[in-house]
């Protein structure tokens, strides 16, 4: 595992919270998004967010509609749905838990 | 719901996603491009480092399109296409299934499209379930036909009703054609077209002036009779028909639906209320049929019908005091007793079904027993046990599914043949494929791959597989063939069950053919004569016209001696009636009651009913005279002293007072089937519509036909003479339901053994291949052929003998449904059940001799070098 890898699970909840600041966006400003915002930390794998963003899309977390860049290419734009901003806290919460819970461990040891 | 239809949708049209994945690909590697490039990086460059840093292309398309396609649908359609791979790999087997399966689903839904168009679907009419047929009971008989007066008196005072209505029919013969045809002619109340709530198809109802006496002629027509006359043209509407003396106009063309009451009915015109004779009480002869409001039930309505004349009596003490009505749904009426047929039927074709899984579900034990290897080897690669089962689950369902398509098939085409075997079965054109018969068939389908593939799904996949794996093939002795013994005695018991049934029916059929019937029904012709009922009129007159008619028959070189009668002995009718004494009877004495006959005085030398006591009627007798038969005088009248009694009502029309001169032997007149009951016969009848006439002939009666037509066309030019056939062919459409049953239940039942056979072979063969190195070694250390052989056969012979044991039980429960349908055999008959034992022994010892002696000529040499 490169270090800059991310989790499956761990890159739902980074799209879900991404999608929850901004309204909407297409895949690539969505790593960008990740990129910039971790300082440089947390790199997207291409192959990794686009099979993500789908499975998402299936289960409805999100929505996805064509339109138009600010460049005027033709993009695919993915927002936020009720139920993904349920799923976000959730995912947020159980997040919570498991880095305290990894964090306790590694004081203790 | 909608999501998954866009799935479905995803998984279908492929071409479609990958396209729109493709342009939001491309466009993330234009953006990484175009960042590159404004770091600094030449465009090349940029170029080929985004679409390096993006990785394998296709392969992220790909993965990116499996989430758009669900994941068990996916595995579905992978599991079909393994199923069809895996089925091509063993087409006997396949078809087999298939041929199987479609020969099941396809009897049962054949059956089943029959129980759906008679007994389950509505009449063809509006709110058909309202419509119910109405009665007069008068004299404590039955005797339907009710006074044009009384039935508008009941359309005006009762409040449960729409409409009263009634009809009749008579033969009439239609002049303006070429030739002259021979047509029955509805006559009807008012409010006929509203009572079944339709509308002609073409032209007009009748309208109040033709409702009236002395109002203008007018005619609908059947849809048939307008195709066949005027080639469905719609210029028939204002041409004129002659009948006899009359001329009608035709104003309209009935619906197709209007097959009811009466299914041959040609025309239809108004027998106007107003009518000079229709205003007596006495005088009865519409059958009665009314629309009950909404609502309104057939209890509630027979109440109405009950206070409406009590209300008559009160005003009209005689005949009313004595006449109550009867309602029933006309539904009801018109299916009759053919209901416990088809559902016997049916209830066989789905034990049939049953059986065909039961076999099937064997089958593919075997199979699941030859691919052992190859799901221990998909176990082991991860595969979970669902995940197999589903898999073999999907193959079955995948042939029960071609096996229903093609049953379907099947069905639509025993539909046909259906229609052909039971004409005269109710509603018997209304039998078709529709919609429902495909749902059912696919209903069918799936339940048969659930029947036939749980089990073998569940037990083929719960195996020790390490242990499988590394015995390879070579299992001595499955622990399986348990489960394919109960499978195969399953089926010899349903067979069973099923071939003492159609035993049963058939030894009834048989005793049919001999019962003596009391009279002789061979070298007998039947035939009609028209006539209408206005001739009725002159009673004197009509009585010389059969007089007439009957001489002249008589005449005919050949024809030993004629008769005419009402109804033809051995076709089931009754008629029963209570009769008085003149000279009276004592109070504790039981009442009398009796079928009753009508005929000429020659009837009983015709149909060689022999004379018992007393004299025949003479041919001219100035006063009334009846015959009883034996058992009349010996239930009523403990023997002879019945004779020069006079019996019947003094008042009535229908049972008028009459000398009983003798007594003649019993006779099955209420068909075949039934015992001879009391009956009286009244001699001498008038000319008039539903008489048949008799001809008892030397040699075959049809050669006579011809000869005897043209000899009444001499005599009475205006007549026409139809439905000329020999006596015993109305015998035998008198049989038609029953012979259509038993011989659907024989061809059920012995499809039935045959397949349990082949599954009785099938499972014995696979046997003696699993144990084939086993019986080599007992060979080889010295057992005898015949000892091996023994040892299969008697295996066999067990699983069929147990199978019968529990058959039998099963029988005992199905033939007491038959009981009402049998003759002259109990339903627990000890021949029949001894003869299906014996089938069935005799055949599933042939089934198992066959792998029995394979094992036995095993060679151990062969055997024991392969191993």
């Amino acid at each position: 595992m490169k270090k800059n890898d991310i989790l499956q699970g761990t890159l739902m909840l980074l799209i879900l919270k991404t999608l929850a600041a901004q309204k909407c966006m297409h895949g690539y400003a969505i790593t960008a998004h990740i990129h910039i915002v971790s300082d440089q930390l947390l790199r997207v794998e291409e192959g990794s967010l686009y099979p993500a963003l789908h499975r998402m899309e299936q289960a409805g977390w999100v929505r996805a509609e064509w339109g138009m860049t600010e460049k005027n290419r033709e993009a695919r734009f993915y927002s936020l749905t009720p139920l993904g901003r349920r799923q976000l806290a959730q995912e947020e919460e159980s997040w919570a838990r498991l880095t305290s819970g990894v964090g306790k461990v590694l004081r203790y040891a | 719901m909608r999501k998954w239809l866009r799935r479905l949708c995803n998984a279908i049209f492929t071409a479609r996603l990958d396209r729109e994945l493709e342009r939001e690909l491309r466009f993330h590697i234009t953006e990484r491009t175009e960042e590159l490039h404004v770091a600094g990086m030449p465009a090349e460059a940029a170029a080929r480092l985004a679409r390096n840093q993006f990785g394998n292309y296709t392969a992220q398309i790909e993965r990116t399109r499996n989430m758009d396609i669900a994941e068990s649908l996916h595995a579905t359609l992978r599991n079909v296409r393994l199923s069809l791979r895996a089925l091509a790999h063993s087409p006997a087997f396949s078809v087999t299934v298939v041929l199987t399966l479609a020969l099941g689903i396809g009897a049962n839904t054949a059956v089943f499209s029959a129980i759906n168009s008679v007994l389950l679907r509505p009449l063809p009419f509006p709110n058909s379930d309202r419509i119910v047929s109405i009665a007069q009971i008068q004299d404590k008989t039955p005797q339907p036909h009710i006074a044009p007066v009384r039935l508008e008196d009941w359309n005006r005072m009762s409040h449960a009703f729409e409409a009263i209505s009634g009809y009749y029919t008579q033969d009439d013969t239609e002049l303006s054609g070429d030739l002259p045809e021979k047509l029955t002619h509805a006559f009807v109340a008012p409010r006929f077209l509203e009572v079944w709530g339709v509308t002609p198809q073409l032209g007009r109802d009748f309208n109040v002036d033709e409702e009236h006496y002395g109002g203008p002629n007018s005619l609908l027509i059947s849809d048939r009779y307008w195709r066949q006359r005027f080639g469905g043209s719609p210029d028939a509407v204002g041409k004129t028909l002659r009948l006899g003396q009359a001329s009608f106009t035709i104003v309209g063309v009935m619906p197709v639906s209007m097959a009811f009451a009466q299914r041959d009915v040609d025309l239809w015109s108004v027998s106007p209320p107003d009518f000079p004779y229709a205003r007596s009480r006495d005088l009865t002869w519409f059958l009665g049929m009314g629309r009950l409001k909404p609502g309104v039930t057939v209890a509630q309505a027979r109440a109405d019908l009950a206070i409406v004349q009590a209300d008559l009596a009160r005003r009209f003490p005689k005949p009313d005091a004595e006449i109550r009505a009867d309602i029933e749904p006309l539904k009801e009426q018109t299916i009759g007793n053919v209901r416990e047929s088809l559902w016997v039927v049916f209830g066989s074709v789905t034990l049939l079904l049953l059986i065909a899984c039961v076999n099937i579900a064997a089958l593919l034990l075997s199979r699941a027993a030859g691919r052992q290897h190859e799901i221990a080897v998909r176990f082991s690669l991860g595969a979970s046990r669902a995940s197999v089962a589903a898999q073999l689950l999907t193959e079955v369902l995948l042939l029960a599914l071609a096996g229903g398509g093609l049953g379907l098939g099947l069905a639509a085409a025993a539909t046909r043949v259906f229609r052909a075997l039971a004409r005269d079965l109710p509603r018997v054109d209304e039998i078709a494929l529709d919609w429902r018969m495909v749902v059912y068939a696919l209903i069918c389908a799936v339940a048969a791959a659930l029947a036939c593939g749980l089990v073998p799904a569940i037990v083929g996949t719960r195996r020790n597989l390490a242990g499988l794996l590394a015995s390879s093939a070579r299992t001595q002795v499955s622990g399986r063939r348990q489960a394919r013994f109960v499978l195969v005695g399953v089926q010899v018991a349903l067979a069973v069950t099923l071939l003492a049934g159609a035993g049963l029916l058939l030894r009834s059929f048989q005793a049919l053919g001999r019962a003596a019937a009391g009279f002789d029904p061979d070298h007998v012709l039947t035939f009609r004569i028209s006539a209408s009922w206005g001739e009725t009129g002159n009673l004197k007159a009509s009585g010389q016209t059969v007089k007439r008619l009957l001489a002249a028959v008589a005449a005919v070189p050949g024809v030993e001696s004629s008769a005419a009668t009402f109804s033809v002995p051995g076709v089931p009718l009754t008629f029963p009636v209570e009769l008085n004494v003149v000279e009276g009877r004592a109070k504790s004495e039981p009442r009398i009651i009796a079928e009753s006959r009508i005929g000429s005085a020659g009837f009983f030398a015709t149909m060689h009913i022999p004379l018992v006591a007393g004299e025949m009627c003479p041919e001219e007798s100035n006063t009334p005279g009846m015959m009883v038969n034996r058992s009349f005088a010996k239930t009523y009248f403990g023997g002879d002293g019945v004779i020069g009694k006079h019996l019947g009502h003094p008042s009535s029309i229908y049972f008028p007072v009459a000398l009983v001169r003798g007594i003649v032997g019993d006779a099955r007149e209420r068909g075949l089937d039934h015992e001879p009951v009391p009956t009286i016969y009244y001699c001498g009848l008038i000319m008039q519509p539903g008489l048949y006439f008799l001809a008892r002939t030397h040699g075959d009666p049809m050669k006579l036909a011809e000869t005897i037509r043209r000899k009444l066309h001499e005599v009475d030019p205006a007549r026409s003479v139809y439905d000329i056939s020999p006596l015993n062919a109305h015998l035998s459409d008198a049989f038609a339901e029953n012979r259509l049953r038993t011989v659907l239940m024989t061809f059920f039942a012995l499809t039935a053994i045959s397949l349990a056979c082949i599954g009785l072979y099938g499972t014995l063969s696979y046997l003696v291949n699993l144990r084939q190195r086993e019986v080599g070694l007992r060979l080889a250390l010295g057992a005898v052929p015949v000892q091996i052989m023994r040892q299969f056969l008697g295996q066999g012979m067990r699983v069929s003998l147990l199978g019968c044991l529990a058959g039998l039980g099963l029988a005992a429960a199905f033939t007491r449904l038959l009981a009402t349908m049998l003759f002259g055999v109990s339903p627990w008959d000890v021949i029949t059940m001894t003869g299906v034992i014996a089938l069935v022994i005799a055949v599933s010892t042939a089934a198992s001799l066959l792998p029995a002696a394979r094992a036995a000529k095993i060679e151990p040499m062969r055997v024991l070098r392969d191993e």
